[in-house]
């Protein structure tokens, strides 16, 4: 097998607290992520999800291991690390089209490829209709999609995407899950997403890490291999395949026994 | 009726239960209505003194008078002129002081503790000082209006520009955005509309220091004028300066007004 995309290696992280205590938020925790695929962190609250994804980011530095992107050590935040957070994030005094052309200018992309690019990306969250407008104008759901489309017109190795959807309503929420799947094939972007949400994990995930809390380890890796090669687009199909409910109540579980602690 | 609350009979005083425009508008017009309308009565009834309290439009007709006979409109355009300048002096120096203490956290540790000091310190308390060092001309009233707003000024700035969103910087750092871009093509974007609004504010309050300035020591401008007319007891002009004045201040506030909603369009349809 080829070596995988990234590797999170052994990574740890203490945070300094006032008055001299410290708080390890993730603790010995590797995985690896293959390029193409889906990976998602999963777990309870405080169980170092965010920190392990700020640090894929760059956003937040590690007390100890490596985190490897094509074999090279990442160092700080960069264009092969895109992140998507759960707060609006539109640049409001940018119209969509402006938005997502952001990374590709300060990149240093041509004008034309820039606008080939944005007219693509715009088109596969389905927002042509709105590639003028002000994000101000958007709701909640349209301004994900736009904040989805900057960060893979800059054409990053890895989509980081922090909760994404957690602030949508139900409706919006599945409708997203099945733009990601439709949006990974298009693209083909390695995505690693942190939920909380155990439905969202199986059926965007072709890898699950579950995270235990305090401090943050790994507790298991699970591989929905029930699922088909092919990803499914349809959240009602994952529903009727034999295996998802097993495999949700094998998570149902491990956050039971979590919630004990 | 279906529902179990009885529809009250709406109160004048409701909390928090907007007005109509038409009662708005009543409301707005019959305050000045009643103002005035108490000014005319109690001086034509000679409840007071007429040399202390002239009449409406008696100072209507003296700034009239004022602008027509006794060249007001250069001692207009010269306060106006002092304002405007040591204003946009003002923003010069405080815009970019108070995004690079906004930014970096490194720079606001040196200047907060400076800059927070001298917001104590009442700016008309350095007027023996000013006109020592700049004797009598325009430097120590420009500089009376510039040291009343710098500060209140910079700390406005840098504490809006703290408030631009993590989230917001963290994106464009994960875009592949360096300082530079993230300060100039993010953070400052981002907080531009509140620089306008401190902008806004902190102009009133450069008025308030160009009458005292004039007031103190100028034989030009506005406050000038009025501090001529008290030695011959002309308060109809010194009303006329303090109408003309707020009037001046209301013009420049309206065109902050459009100049935001021209800048920003994008801030208009997000409420
Ligand atoms: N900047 C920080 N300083 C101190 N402690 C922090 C910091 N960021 C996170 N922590 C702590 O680290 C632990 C893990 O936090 P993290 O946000 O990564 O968890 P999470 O799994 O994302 O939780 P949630 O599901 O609630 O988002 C928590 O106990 C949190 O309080
Ligand atoms: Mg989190």
């Amino acid at each position: 097998m080829a070596t995988p995309l990234m590797q999170i290696d052994r990574v740890s992280k203490r945070f300094e607290l006032s008055g001299g205590r410290t708080l390890t938020a993730v603790s010995d925790v590797s995985f690896s992520v293959e390029k193409g695929s889906i990976c998602a962190l999963l777990g309870p609250s405080g169980s170092g999800k965010s920190t392990i994804l700020r640090m894929i980011a760059g956003l937040e530095t590690l007390s100890s291991g490596a985190i490897r992107l094509k074999g090279q050590d990442i160092d700080g935040p960069g264009q092969d690390r895109g992140m998507v957070f759960q707060a609006y994030t539109s640049f409001d005094w940018l119209s969509v089209r402006k938005n997502v052309e952001f990374g590709m200018r300060i990149n240093g992309l041509s004008a034309r490829e820039r606008r080939e690019r944005a007219e693509h990306f715009i088109d596969l969250v389905g927002l042509s209709n709105f590639i003028d407008t002000y994000p101000s104008r958007l709701s909640g759901g349209m301004r994900q999609r736009v904040a989805i489309a900057r960060t893979l017109a800059n054409a990053p190795e890895v989509l980081l995407m922090d909760e994404p959807f957690g602030a949508l309503d139900a409706e919006t929420r599945w409708q997203m899950q099945e733009l990601m799947i439709e949006v990974a094939g298009a693209s083909g972007t390695t995505m690693v997403i942190v939920t909380h949400d155990i439905e969202e994990a199986i059926f965007l995930a072709d890898k699950i890490e579950f995270l235990s809390s305090h401090p943050g380890r790994l507790r298991e890796e699970i591989t929905p291999d029930f699922k088909p090669a092919e990803r499914i687009r349809n959240k009602e199909q994952l529903l009727e395949l034999g295996g998802f409910a097993e495999t949700e109540r094998k998570i149902m579980r491990l956050m039971r026994e979590e919630g004990r602690h | 009726m279906s529902s179990p609350k009885p529809n009250r009979r709406r109160r004048l005083l409701q909390v928090r239960t907007p007005v109509s425009p038409m009662q708005a508008l009543i409301s707005s017009i019959g305050i000045w209505v009643v103002f005035f309308g108490g000014w005319i009565f109690a001086t034509s009834m000679g409840w007071v003194n007429p040399i202390l309290v002239p009449s409406p439009a008696q100072v209507f007709r003296s700034i009239y008078l004022l602008f027509a006979n006794d060249g007001f409109a250069s001692d207009v355009l010269i306060s106006v002129g002092r304002v405007l300048f040591a204003f946009a002096l003002a923003c010069l120096v405080a815009v970019p002081t108070g995004v690079a203490m906004g930014a970096f956290p490194a720079i606001d540790a040196v200047l907060a503790p400076f800059v927070s000091a001298w917001r104590y310190l009442p700016a008309p308390s350095f007027i023996p000082i000013l006109l020592m060092w700049f004797g009598t001309g325009e430097e120590p009233k420009i500089a009376l209006l510039f040291l009343g707003v710098i500060f209140f000024l910079i700390t406005l700035i840098a504490d809006h520009t703290k408030e631009v969103r993590k989230e917001l910087i963290e994106t464009a750092m994960t875009l592949g955005a360096g300082r530079s871009i993230t300060v100039f093509q993010v953070m400052l974007p981002a907080v531009l509309p509140n620089i306008l609004v401190a902008m806004r504010q902190m102009l009133a309050v450069v008025w308030t220091y160009l009458v005292i300035a004039e007031i103190v020591a100028s034989t030009t401008g506005i406050g000038a004028m009025m501090m001529r007319a008290r030695r011959f007891l002309h308060t109809d002009q010194i009303m006329g300066g303090i109408i003309v004045i707020g009037a001046l201040g209301l013009i420049f506030d309206r065109l902050f007004a459009v100049l935001h909603r021209r800048l920003f369009p994008y801030l208009q349809d997000s409420r």
